[in-house]
């Protein structure tokens, strides 16, 4: 398993640890659960395996490849999911005739996207590995 | 329409290595710089290398290209 095949785990797994945690404290923390989300600074720990050792490449083209390609893949996702949930919420606003999009709504959307974004990246990536890997 | 399979480059680095006594994948990988599981997808057919690693690999055999990587158009 190469250095970056192993950041794209832990992104994976921490987005879904935290994804996990945060629905289980919904029900007691209300919209304080959207706290768990902090867990996701944990991804930046993915960057201790790209410390190079010995004269060995830790990161290569193809590395570099299946990054960019699972990024933007992460990225357009998120961008579709923002949108279509922002379309959703005001026509819902519309429709009961709010004032507005209530804020806390606001915040659990965008940290939403996030994990949206990186779980998605973290997938695309790995399932590269995976058939690229495949002899 | 149905989309158009992209082409593949067919290599024989295997069999070019295995004729090079002794050379490992990652005595290769080493070489051209890349970690041995870039080598690995290689040899598997499942990655298309960039023009620039397939100019280290065509000079680390003392090969041409084309001896090395041939484009499989086969649908």
């Amino acid at each position: 398993m190469t250095a970056m095949e192993k950041v794209a785990w832990t992104e994976l797994v921490i987005c879904v640890v935290t994804m996990v945690v945060v629905s289980a404290m919904v029900p007691w923390l209300g919209h304080g659960a959207a706290g768990g989300f902090g867990l996701l600074g944990l991804i930046v720990g993915g960057s201790l395996f790209l410390r190079s050792r010995g004269k060995g490449v830790v990161v290569d083209e193809r590395d570099r490849a299946i990054e960019m390609q699972s990024l933007r893949t992460g990225v357009v996702t998120a961008w579709m999911t923002l949108f279509v949930a922002l379309i959703a919420a005001t026509m819902w606003s519309a429709h009961i005739q709010a004032p507005g999009v209530s804020t806390q709504f606001l915040n659990w959307l965008i940290w939403v996207q996030f994990v949206i974004c990186y779980a998605v990246k973290g997938l695309v990536a790995v399932v590269l590995y995976r058939r690229q890997n495949a002899a | 329409m149905p989309r158009k399979k992209e082409p593949s480059l067919r290599n024989c680095i295997r069999e070019l290595r295995a004729a090079s006594a002794g050379m490992t994948q990652q005595d290769l990988a080493d070489e051209v710089g890349v970690t041995r599981q870039t080598i690995v997808a290689l040899e598997g057919g499942n990655y298309t290398p960039s023009l620039t690693l397939a100019l280290r690999v065509a000079k680390v055999f003392g090969r041409p290209t084309e001896d090395i990587f041939e484009l499989d158009e086969s649908p």
